[in-house]
C-alpha cells in the first residue's frame, strides 16, 4: 500500500504534511524582500527561484493530498504518478550540462539535404551538411538525457514516497519537520540521479553530446575563419601557429642555454620569471 | 533578521574577499605567483618549509578562506614556513602550455627558489587535489628535492568504481573537446555541480536560506561560493594531457606515464609519505587516493582518513581542528 493511501487512512496525515510544506515555503518567504525592496536589476537571481520552488513543491502536494481525500475513485498510486508528473515538470529544466554551458550554442543550422556537393562551393556545402549532421546529434543526444534525467525524476519521487512513512512529526507542525521532508526530496533524488549517472545509457549519451558539441564547435570555427579571410582578418588558426613558433623557438633557447651551461638552475631557461622586489 | 534585512546581508556579504593570512608575493614566473606566508607562531618543522601545491582546476585562497576556515592559519599556527603556488588565471596564450610545463617548469622553478632561499636540499611538499597528482610526478622525477610528501584528497588510481567524473570522460574525444584552446572554467563548474546536482544546485540555498541568519555564516557562504565559481579557465594542452593520461588511461596506475620525456614511475618515490582522504568525498572517492599505498616504494606510509567531504577537508570546521595538526605531527620526527 503506498504511503499516500495511509496517510488518507488516518485522515490527519494529509493535512499535516501540506501544513508542513506551508511552513516550509512561508519561512524561505519570509526570508526574501518585499516585492519592493527587491532591486529592479535582480531579475530574479538570488534566492527567489527557491523560494518559488518551495512554494510551487509546496501547491503540488497540496492539490494531490485534497485530490486523494475528496475524490474515492482517485488511488494512492495516481496520486503518486501526479506528484512523479509534477517534480519531472519542475526540474526538467535544470541548469544541467546538456542543457547549458558544455554544449553547441547558438542558431539551429537549417536543415540540409545529404545531397551531393559539387562545384565551386562544394565544400562550403560540405561543411554546412557536417555541421547539421552535428546539430542532429547534438539533439538527439540531449533528448537521451533528458529522458534519463526524467527516468531519475520519476524513480525519485517513486522512492521519496515509499520513504516518507508515517509521519514522525508532532501535532503542532514545526519548519524543522518540513525540513526534514525536503531533505527527503533530495536524497532520493541524488540516490536515483547517481544510479542513472553511473549507468553506461547516461555516460554513452553525455559523451556523444560532447563530441557531436565539438564536432559543431569546429565546423562553425571553419565557417567564420573562412569569412574573416575574405576580409584580411587575423584567424585563430593564424594565431596558434605563430604560438607553436613561437614555443618552437623558446625551446631551442632552453636547449642551448642548458649546452651553455651544465649546471644551470633546474627548468632550463627562464621565462618571464622574477624575484619579486620586497 | 527579517527578509529584507537578510537579503541585504546576502548583497554585503558578496563582496567579501576570501583570504586571511598576511603573505607575500616572493617568486613569479609568467603568471604564477609563489607565496610565502608570514610566521604567527614560534619556528617548528626544523626550518625546513612546506609548499603547497593547488590545483590547476580553482583558485588556490580556498586554503586559506578566513580566519576559522583556514587550513594555512592551521599550519601557521603549527609554527611551520608555509609557501603557496597561485597557478594564476590562464588565458589564450597559455592554450599550449603543457604538464611538462607546469611539472617540469614552473614548479621546478618554485622549487628551486625555496631550496635556494633556505640553502636546503629538499623540501615538504603538500599536494592538494590535483595538486597532489602534480606533486607525485615532481616527486617521482625530482626525488632528491622533496623530503616529506603529503598528499590531500589527491586521486591516484582513476578507474576507481565511485570515479563518476572518470564514467563521464571515459568515451569523450577529449582532443576534439579541447581543440587548440582552452577549456573554460565555467563549463568545468558545470560538470562538477552535475555530480550531485540536487545537493550543490538547490539544496546547499534552501539550506542557506532556512539556517540561521548569522551575518558570519553568510559571509562564510559567501565566500565559499565564490571560490566554487571563481573557476579558471584550462590551458588546454595540459587539461587534454590530464584528462587523457590520467582520467582515460589511468597511466599512473599502469605505470605508463612520461613527463617530459622521463618515466614518472611510483616505485622510485621511497620518501616519507603521508596521505590524508576525505571518506565523503565525491570528487575524489577515497579508493582513489588509496590506491596510492601499493603503487609507492615508501616504507614509511601513512594514510590519514576524516569522515568529510571533497571541499569540507579545507573549510570545515572538523578540518581545522584537525588536518593542520595531524600533518605537524606527522612532520615533527621526519
Amino acid at each position: 500500500m503506498s504511503p499516500f493511501a495511509v496517510r488518507m487512512e488516518s485522515g490527519i496525515v494529509d493535512h499535516e504534511l501540506w501544513r508542513q510544506w506551508q511552513a516550509f515555503a512561508t519561512l524561505l518567504s519570509s526570508a526574501g524582500p518585499a516585492p519592493q525592496a527587491r532591486p529592479a536589476h535582480d531579475g530574479g537571481f538570488g534566492f527567489a527561484p527557491f523560494i518559488d520552488a518551495a512554494e510551487r513543491f509546496t501547491a503540488a502536494a497540496r492539490t494531490i493530498l485534497d485530490g486523494a481525500g475528496s475524490a474515492s475513485a482517485r488511488t494512492a498510486d495516481e496520486a503518486a504518478r501526479t506528484f512523479s508528473d509534477f517534480l519531472r515538470e519542475h526540474f526538467a529544466d535544470f541548469q544541467m550540462p546538456w542543457n547549458a554551458g558544455l554544449g553547441a550554442a547558438g542558431v539551429q543550422p537549417a536543415p540540409m539535404e545529404n545531397s551531393p556537393a559539387f562545384g565551386p562551393t562544394r565544400e562550403h556545402q560540405q561543411r554546412w551538411q557536417r555541421t547539421a549532421e552535428a546539430w542532429r546529434r547534438i539533439d538527439d543526444a540531449r533528448r537521451r538525457l533528458q529522458r534519463l534525467w526524467s527516468d531519475a525524476l520519476s524513480e525519485a519521487a517513486t522512492a521519496f514516497a515509499a520513504r516518507l512513512g508515517p509521519p514522525p512529526y508532532a501535532a503542532a507542525m514545526s519548519a524543522e519537520a518540513a525540513r526534514k521532508l525536503y531533505d527527503l526530496w533530495i536524497e532520493c533524488a541524488e540516490e536515483a540521479y547517481a544510479r542513472a549517472a553511473h549507468g553506461e545509457a547516461f555516460c554513452e549519451a553525455l559523451s556523444e553530446f560532447v563530441n557531436a558539441s565539438s564536432q559543431w564547435r569546429r565546423e562553425v570555427q571553419a565557417s567564420i575563419e573562412h569569412s574573416a579571410k575574405l576580409l584580411d582578418l587575423p584567424t585563430r588558426s593564424e594565431i596558434n601557429t605563430l604560438s607553436h613558433r613561437l614555443r618552437s623557438v623558446e625551446e631551442q633557447l632552453r636547449a642551448a642555454s642548458k649546452t651553455r651551461k651544465p649546471r644551470a638552475p633546474a627548468g632550463g631557461a627562464k621565462r618571464a620569471r622574477r624575484r619579486v622586489k620586497r | 533578521m527579517t527578509g529584507a534585512a537578510f537579503y541585504a546581508a546576502l548583497a554585503a556579504a558578496s563582496h567579501c574577499a576570501a583570504g586571511c593570512s598576511q603573505k607575500e608575493a616572493v617568486w613569479q614566473s609568467d603568471k604564477l605567483t609563489l607565496y610565502r606566508y608570514r610566521p604567527i607562531a614560534r619556528p617548528a618543522g626544523g626550518g625546513v618549509p612546506l609548499l603547497i601545491v593547488y590545483a590547476l582546476v580553482n583558485r588556490p585562497y580556498m586554503m586559506d578562506l578566513q580566519e576559522d576556515r583556514s587550513l594555512i592559519r592551521g599550519l601557521l599556527a603549527e609554527g611551520l614556513d608555509v609557501y603557496l603556488i597561485d597557478w594564476g588565471y590562464p588565458d589564450g596564450a597559455d592554450r599550449f602550455t603543457t604538464l611538462a610545463d607546469y611539472i617540469d617548469d614552473y614548479l621546478v622553478g618554485c622549487v628551486d627558489y625555496i631550496l635556494n632561499t633556505h640553502r636546503l636540499n629538499a623540501l615538504n611538499m603538500l599536494g592538494v587535489c590535483q595538486g597532489g597528482v602534480l606533486s607525485l610526478c615532481f616527486t617521482a622525477l625530482h626525488p632528491k628535492r622533496v623530503r616529506n610528501l603529503i598528499t590531500m584528497v589527491t586521486p591516484v588510481d582513476f578507474h576507481s568504481p565511485a570515479d563518476l567524473l572518470s564514467k563521464w570522460v571515459s568515451k569523450i574525444d577529449v582532443a576534439a573537446w579541447v581543440g587548440e584552446g582552452n577549456v573554460s572554467g565555467d563549463a568545468l563548474n558545470q560538470l562538477f555541480l552535475s555530480l550531485m546536482p540536487f545537493r550543490l544546485m538547490h539544496q546547499k540555498y534552501v539550506d542557506l536560506l532556512a539556517g540561521s541568519p548569522d551575518q558570519d555564516r553568510i559571509e562564510n557562504f559567501m565566500r565559499v561560493e565564490q571560490w566554487i565559481f571563481d573557476s579558471p579557465d584550462q590551458a588546454g594542452a595540459a587539461f587534454r594531457e590530464f584528462v587523457l593520461w590520467f582520467y582515460q588511461e589511468n597511466r599512473l596506475v599502469k605505470n605508463r606515464l612520461e613527463i617530459a620525456g622521463r618515466k614518472v614511475d611510483l616505485h622510485t618515490v621511497r620518501l616519507p609519505l603521508l596521505n590524508l582522504i576525505g571518506k565523503r568525498d565525491h570528487l575524489v572517492p577515497p579508493a582513489a587516493s588509496a590506491a596510492l599505498q601499493r603503487l609507492v616504494g615508501s616504507d614509511d606510509y601513512t594514510v590519514l582518513e576524516f569522515d568529510l567531504g571533497h571541499i569540507g577537508m579545507y573549510v570545515s570546521a572538523r578540518a581545522q581542528r584537525e588536518v593542520p595538526a595531524a600533518i605537524a605531527r606527522w612532520l615533527a620526527p621526519r
